[in-house]
C-alpha cells in the first residue's frame, strides 16, 4: 500500500502545474458561459429566439450541443457541455499516456518495475490519479456552474456528464498505449478518438429532429456512438437523468479490463503493433534538414491535413442539410435567410466560414507542432548530431518554418478541396467558388502568426517553447472564436488572431486584417531567425 | 600550420558558475590528443565551444583555423563528432541515419565507395544498420555515431567519450579504426576518463580539472614529474645497507619484499646504490596515468565547490572513486 502511495504521489507531483491548469481552464470555461448567458440572454424570451435560429443552423448544432429547451442552466448546458467534455478527453489521453508508453519509452517504468513496485501497480497509480483528476473536473464543471446561481442539481449533472467522459477516455488511453509503441502514437491516437468522438455527437446533434415547440431536439443516431453524445444525454437542467453515465463508465471499465489483459502479458517496453525493421540504407532524398524535418512530421502533418479535409467534405455537406431540416417556426427560418441575404451571403456561406475557421485552427496547431518537433530535437540532443554536420542553425530554423508554412497551406487547403468536393456534389449553387477559396485563404494568416510567434518564443526563451504555444493557442480560440459566446470584451476578444481572420462576403470584404497579421508573421518570423544566429544549442 | 585546436584564455559562464576557467588547449595535426578529466570538469562545455554549438563568454578558440562560433558550418565541413551519449531520431534506422549525417558532411560524393566503408564499418563494429533508432541499445547509438564519423574523411575527429557503453571487444575494433584515420593524416581529440584508452592511444594528453588544464604534455614528459615504483626482495639485507640508498621515498619492508618510490627523473642516481647491494627480483614500474590524474584529483572532497580544492598528493578515498569509474572499462 506504502508502494502505491508513493507511486501516486509521484504522478501528482510530476503533473501539478499541467493537471491545475486542465482543471482551472475546464471550470473557467464552464463559470464564462454560465456567466456570458446571464449576461447576454437573461430571458426567457431572447433564449428560445436564439435556440431556434439554432435549431435552424445545424453548423451551430454541430459546435454547441443538444438543444433542451430555454431554460437557463439547459441553455448553458447546451452551448458548453460538448466542448467542456472535449477538454477533458484530452486531458485524460494524454495524462494516461504521459505516465504509461511515454515512461516505457524513456525507460522510468523499467527502473520503477525493477523496484517491489513491479509492473502492474504502477498502471493502478496512473488510474486512480486519472480518476482523481476527472473528479476534479466534475467539481471545476460543478463549481462554475454554481457560482453563477444554476440549479445544484443539474450542475451536479454537467460536472458528473463532463467527469464521465474523461473517464471513459482514461481507460480508451491506456488500452491505445498497449498498441502503439511510442508516446507520440499513442497520443496522436487516442486524442483523435476524443475528437472522433466530438465529430459524431456534433453530426448527431445536427442531424437531430426538432421538437414541437421549437426549443428543443432529439439527437440523431451518431450522437450514441460517441461517449460525449452519451454525457450528454443526461439532460442536465432539463431531467438530469443518470443512466448515461453508465455507458461511459462501461466503456472506460471494458476498456482497462481490456489494457490489463494486455498488460498481464507483454513485456514492459513492448507493444502490440510493434516497430517494424527500417531500411539499411536511407533513400536517394534524405540529405537536407528539411527532408529529415519531413521525416520526422510527415505523420502529424497528414493526420492534421485528414482533419482539414474531413471539416471541409462537412462543411460543403451541410448547406443542402439544412433545406432538407423541417423547421417547425418558419417565421425564423425565414428571417434568418432574409438578413443573411440582405448581406449577400448565404446559409451555406455561413457554415464554410464557421468551420474553415476551425479549419484554421487545426492548420495553427499543426503549424505550432512544427517549432515545438524544433524544441524536442534539441531537448533530446539529436539537434546537436545535426548541427555538428556543416548545417547552420539559421538553416535549421529556416527548414522548420518553411515545412511548417507549406503543412498550414495544406490543411487549409485540403478543407478547401473537401468543401469544394461536397458543395459540387450536392449541387449546392449558393456558394461561389471564389466565395470558397476566398474563406479558405483568409484563414492562413492568422495560422501563420502560430508559426513564427513560437518561433520567436523558441528561439528567445527555449524552455518556454511547449507550454507558451500551446498556451497561446488555447488563449487565441478562447477570445477569438469562443469570446464572443463567453461575453468576452471587445477589447480583449481583438487580441486574438483569429478575431482579425477577414469574413469574406462579395465585394465589401475587409482584408486589412489578413495583410497586418501576414506582416506580423514576416516580420516574427525574420526576427526569430535573426536571433538564432545568436543563439546557442543545447538541452538546457 | 600544424596547430589545428588552440584555445587561449577560454571562459564559459552559465549563470554563476563557470564551466570553464580560462581553459588554455593546444592541438598540433596528427596527434590523438587525450582530453582527460572526471565528470563535470568541463570536457562537453570545451567541444560544444570547439563546435560552435556554444559561445565562450570570453577568451578564443580557433579549430582548423576557423572561429568555430561565427564559422560552424565551414568548420563541419572538415571535421567529424561524436558526443558522449548519442541520441537518435526514434524513427529512422541506423542506416538511415549514417546516411543522412555523412551526405550532410558532404562524405557520400564517392557514391559506391563510401557505401563499401560503411558497409565494412557496420560489418566490424557487428551493427544490423536495419533496426528503427528507438530500439538500439546505448553501446548501439553509439556505433551509429562513430560509423557516421569514420564513414568519412575528415581532417579532424571530435571524440567525447566515445566508448561509453561499448563492450571491450568494440573498443579494440574503435581503437584500430582511429589509428588508421590517423595514419591518413587525421588529428583527433579524444575527451576521456578512461585512462587506459588514452594510455594506449594518446600522444600528448590535457588533464582538465574545474574548467582550468592543469596538466599536459607527452605521457613521459609527465612521467617524469612523478615517481616509479621499485621493489626487490629483502633477503639478506639490514636497514644500514637500505640506508645508503639515498633519495628515496617511503620505505617499506614487507611480505619479505623492500618497496620504495623514487622521482622518476632521478632514478638512474638510485641505480648504483642497488647494485652494490646486489639486490635479486628486482622490478621498476612506472607510474601510470592513473597515478598521474589522482595526483592533480586526489585531494578531490566530493560535494565540494568546483575550483575550491587545489591538487595536492592522493588519497584513499578518491582512490577508490576512480576504481570505480574504471570498472566500466
Amino acid at each position: 500500500m506504502g508502494v502505491l502511495v508513493a507511486l501516486w504521489g509521484q504522478r501528482l507531483r510530476r503533473d501539478r502545474w499541467q493537471l491545475a491548469s486542465w482543471i482551472a481552464a475546464i471550470g473557467v470555461f464552464a463559470l464564462f458561459a454560465a456567466a456570458a448567458v446571464t449576461q447576454t440572454y437573461g430571458n426567457v424570451a431572447s433564449r428560445t429566439e436564439i435556440l431556434q435560429v439554432a435549431i435552424a443552423t445545424p453548423a451551430v448544432l454541430m459546435l454547441r450541443g443538444l438543444p433542451r429547451g430555454a431554460d437557463q442552466g439547459a441553455f448553458t448546458f447546451f452551448l458548453i457541455y460538448a466542448f467542456l467534455a472535449l477538454l477533458a478527453g484530452l486531458m485524460s489521453t494524454f495524462l494516461v499516456v504521459r505516465h504509461s508508453r511515454a515512461d516505457e519509452e524513456t525507460g522510468g517504468a523499467e527502473l520503477v518495475a525493477a523496484t517491489p513496485a513491479g509492473r502492474l501497480l504502477p498502471n493502478t497509480a496512473t488510474v486512480l490519479h486519472g480518476i482523481t483528476a476527472n473528479v476534479l473536473v466534475a467539481l471545476a464543471v460543478f463549481a462554475g456552474f454554481r457560482s453563477q446561481g444554476l440549479d445544484a442539481q443539474g450542475s451536479l449533472t454537467a460536472g458528473a456528464a463532463t467527469g464521465a467522459v474523461g473517464l471513459s477516455f482514461l481507460g480508451v488511453g491506456l488500452l491505445v498505449a498497449q498498441f502503439m509503441g511510442t508516446s507520440r502514437g499513442a497520443n496522436g491516437v487516442s486524442a483523435s478518438l476524443v475528437v472522433l468522438a466530438y465529430l459524431l455527437r456534433g453530426i448527431g446533434d445536427a442531424t437531430g429532429t426538432p421538437g414541437a415547440d421549437g426549443t428543443t431536439m432529439t439527437e440523431g443516431a451518431a450522437s450514441w456512438f460517441s461517449p460525449i453524445g452519451w454525457g450528454q444525454q443526461t439532460f442536465a437542467f432539463s431531467g438530469d437523468r443518470g443512466w448515461p453515465l453508465l455507458l461511459p463508465a462501461g466503456l472506460g471499465v471494458a476498456s482497462l479490463a481490456a489494457a490489463w489483459l494486455i498488460l498481464g502479458a507483454r513485456d514492459t517496453g513492448a507493444s502490440i503493433w510493434e516497430a517494424r525493421p527500417g531500411r539499411a540504407n536511407a533513400r536517394r532524398g534524405l540529405r537536407s534538414p528539411v527532408a529529415l524535418a519531413l521525416r520526422l512530421q510527415a505523420g502529424s502533418i497528414t493526420g492534421w491535413g485528414v482533419s482539414g479535409l474531413a471539416l471541409g467534405l462537412l462543411a460543403g455537406s451541410l448547406g443542402k442539410a439544412i433545406a432538407a431540416v423541417d423547421t417547425p417556426d418558419t417565421n425564423v427560418t425565414a428571417m434568418l435567410r432574409a438578413m443573411l441575404q440582405s448581406q449577400g451571403t448565404s446559409l451555406t456561406q455561413l457554415m464554410v466560414s464557421v468551420l474553415f475557421s476551425m479549419a484554421g485552427v487545426l492548420a495553427a496547431a499543426c503549424a505550432l507542432q512544427a517549432v515545438i518537433r524544433l524544441r524536442q530535437e534539441e531537448a533530446a540532443g539529436t539537434a546537436e548530431l545535426l548541427l555538428s554536420t556543416p548545417v547552420g542553425r539559421m538553416r535549421w530554423l529556416a527548414g522548420y518554418l518553411l515545412l511548417g508554412a507549406a503543412a498550414v497551406v495544406l490543411v487549409v487547403g485540403l478543407a478547401g478541396v473537401g468543401a469544394w468536393t461536397t458543395l459540387t456534389g450536392t449541387g449546392d449553387e449558393s456558394m461561389p467558388a471564389d466565395a470558397l477559396w476566398q474563406t479558405a485563404l483568409a484563414q492562413l494568416p492568422a495560422a501563420l502568426i502560430y508559426l513564427s510567434v513560437p518561433a520567436l518564443v523558441f528561439v528567445l526563451w527555449p524552455a518556454a517553447t511547449i507550454a507558451a504555444s500551446w498556451a497561446l493557442l488555447a488563449l487565441g480560440v478562447m477570445l477569438g472564436i469562443l469570446g464572443a459566446m463567453l461575453g468576452i470584451d471587445q477589447s480583449l476578444r481583438n487580441l486574438s488572431p483569429f478575431a482579425h481572420t477577414p469574413v469574406p462576403h462579395g465585394d465589401a470584404t475587409d482584408w486589412s486584417g489578413a495583410w497586418w497579421m501576414l506582416l506580423i508573421a514576416v516580420a516574427a518570423a525574420a526576427l526569430a531567425l535573426a536571433a538564432m544566429r545568436r543563439r546557442e544549442v543545447g538541452p538546457a | 600550420m600544424n596547430t589545428v585546436v588552440q584555445t587561449v584564455g577560454l571562459y564559459k559562464h552559465f549563470g554563476r558558475v563557470r564551466a570553464l576557467d580560462g581553459l588554455d588547449l593546444d592541438v598540433q595535426k596528427g596527434e590523438i590528443h587525450g582530453f582527460l578529466g572526471p565528470n563535470g570538469a568541463g570536457k562537453s562545455t570545451t567541444l560544444r565551444v570547439l563546435l560552435g554549438l556554444a559561445r565562450a563568454t570570453s577568451g578564443s578558440a580557433t579549430v582548423l583555423g576557423f572561429e568555430p562560433w561565427t564559422q560552424a558550418v565551414d568548420l563541419h565541413r572538415r571535421l567529424a563528432y561524436v558526443p558522449g551519449d548519442v541520441r537518435l531520431w526514434p524513427n529512422l534506422s541506423g542506416g538511415e541515419t549514417i546516411d543522412l549525417l555523412s551526405r550532410l558532411r558532404g562524405g557520400t560524393a564517392d557514391g559506391a565507395a563510401y557505401r563499401r566503408r560503411k558497409d565494412r564499418l557496420c560489418q566490424v563494429f557487428d551493427f544490423d544498420p536495419a533496426r528503427k533508432g528507438r530500439t538500439y541499445s546505448k553501446g548501439n547509438r553509439q556505433k551509429v555515431a562513430l560509423i557516421a564519423a569514420l564513414a568519412t574523411d575528415a581532417e579532424l575527429y571530435l571524440l567525447d567519450e566515445p566508448t561509453s557503453g561499448l563492450d571491450p571487444l568494440m573498443e579494440e575494433v574503435f581503437r584500430r579504426e582511429l589509428l588508421a584515420a590517423v595514419d591518413r593524416g587525421a588529428t583527433v581529440l579524444l575527451s576521456s576518463h578512461i585512462l587506459s584508452e588514452v594510455e594506449v592511444l594518446c600522444h600528448r594528453v590535457s588533464i582538465i580539472r574545474a574548467g582550468r588544464i592543469v596538466d599536459g604534455g607527452t605521457l613521459d614528459s609527465l612521467r617524469h614529474l612523478t615517481r616509479s615504483e621499485v621493489s626487490f626482495a629483502a633477503d639478506g639485507l639490514d636497514a644500514d645497507a637500505l640506508a645508503r640508498l639515498g633519495a628515496v621515498h617511503d620505505l617499506t619492508l614487507d611480505a619479505g619484499r623492500v618497496r620504495f618510490s623514487a622521482d622518476s627523473d632521478r632514478i638512474a642516481e638510485v641505480l648504483p646504490a642497488l647494485g652494490s647491494l646486489g639486490v635479486q627480483g628486482l622490478t621498476i614500474v612506472p607510474p601510470s596515468l592513473e597515478e598521474l590524474f589522482l595526483r592533480h584529483y586526489g585531494e578531490r572532497v566530493v560535494g565540494a565547490e568546483p575550483g575550491a580544492a587545489t591538487p595536492s598528493e592522493p588519497h584513499h578515498g578518491s582512490r577508490r572513486h576512480l576504481l570505480g569509474a574504471r570498472g566500466r572499462n
